[in-house]
């Protein structure tokens, strides 16, 4: 029954790969960037491109490691990943688009 | 290959044609789609951005202290929702139990945390859905995400009741982890949000 169990979570296509050790690594990482990214917020006279792309940055750093290590998605089958990864670039196209139709802008300054 | 695939059929009919299993296919597809529902209102969002004709500014009531508290607990939420899927593989279920729990309560905090800023935005500052642009595209934005967490929290105490009542086990480990990943979904869709929402100016 316990190998039933190991199977179906290998076929299943991860789970098995990552260590305890790894997990907790991922998230003091995880803690350090949150830190940072709030702290650069009280950064006084920080340029505003500077202040958004280092909050993008680390925004999609801890991204990736959640997706990457907590959701197996770094060892899983490809076809898992071309299920999450190519949805996930049509949303970020929606958002440049949307953004762009409404001459909305993050890094840019607005024109007035 | 196929024969491989079907072997597998015949042992496990959650294995399909593919080798993998359906269900976390399933659950990943439905990310993929969650993804770009998501995409369209922080879309949304950012295209009324400094735009609203009344009601107060984003940064006039932003809590950013209470924010970054709340994308605290979901970021740990995340490590025990693993930390309990590596227990349940070792076959350990009281102990994944336990983490499955304290999830389940860290998610309760995220969401009476977001209920209690709600509260703060529409009594302190009369922001409403209808207030302003910003303020219905925040609330549907946010309130979304919160109904997300909230239906992640029950199905997180729905595995901890049946792990409590004897009926979860290794066996189950897929079930387990296809709900982590909806967990996990709900976590980086907060680290994307709390981000361009909150803390870019």
């Amino acid at each position: 029954m316990a190998d039933h169990g190991t199977s179906a979570a290998t076929h299943g296509g991860g789970g098995g790969h990552t260590s305890v050790k790894t997990y907790i690594n991922v998230a003091i990482v995880l803690a350090i960037i949150t830190a940072v990214e709030v702290a650069t917020l009280y950064i006084p006279g920080i340029p505003n491109w500077l202040l958004v792309s280092s909050l993008l940055i680390m925004s999609a750093g801890k991204f990736y490691l959640v997706v990457g290590f907590f959701m197996h998605l770094k060892y899983d089958h490809q076809i898992m990943r071309a299920l999450f990864v190519g949805p996930l670039l049509i949303a970020v196209i929606i958002i440049l688009a949307v953004m762009a139709l409404f001459s909305a802008f993050l890094l840019l300054p607005r024109p007035h | 290959m196929a024969d491989h695939a079907a072997t597998h059929a015949v042992h496990d009919p959650n294995i399909g044609n593919t080798g993998l299993d359906h269900r976390k296919m399933g659950m990943w597809a439905f990310l993929g789609s969650d993804c770009m529902f998501f995409g369209s209102l922080i879309g949304t969002y950012l295209a009324y951005k400094g735009k609203s004709i009344s009601g107060p500014s984003p940064h006039d009531v932003f809590d950013i202290p209470l924010t970054s508290y709340s994308a605290a607990l979901l970021l740990a939420s995340s490590l025990t929702m693993v930390l309990a899927l590596a227990a349940l593989q070792d076959n350990r279920v009281k102990v994944a139990a336990r983490w499955l729990l304290a999830t389940a309560a860290m998610g309760l905090h995220f969401v009476l945390n977001q209920v209690y800023e709600f509260w703060s935005f529409v009594h302190h500052y009369d922001l409403t859905l209808s207030t302003s642009l910003f303020g219905s595209s925040f609330f549907v934005l946010t309130g979304f995400h919160g109904a997300h967490v909230t239906g992640g929290v029950l199905w997180l105490l729905i595995l901890v009741g049946l792990a409590w009542r004897g009926q979860l086990d290794r066996r189950d480990y897929t079930k387990v982890e296809i709900a982590g990943l909806y967990w996990h979904f709900v976590d980086i869709v907060w680290i994307a949000i709390f981000t361009i929402i909150y803390l870019i100016p």
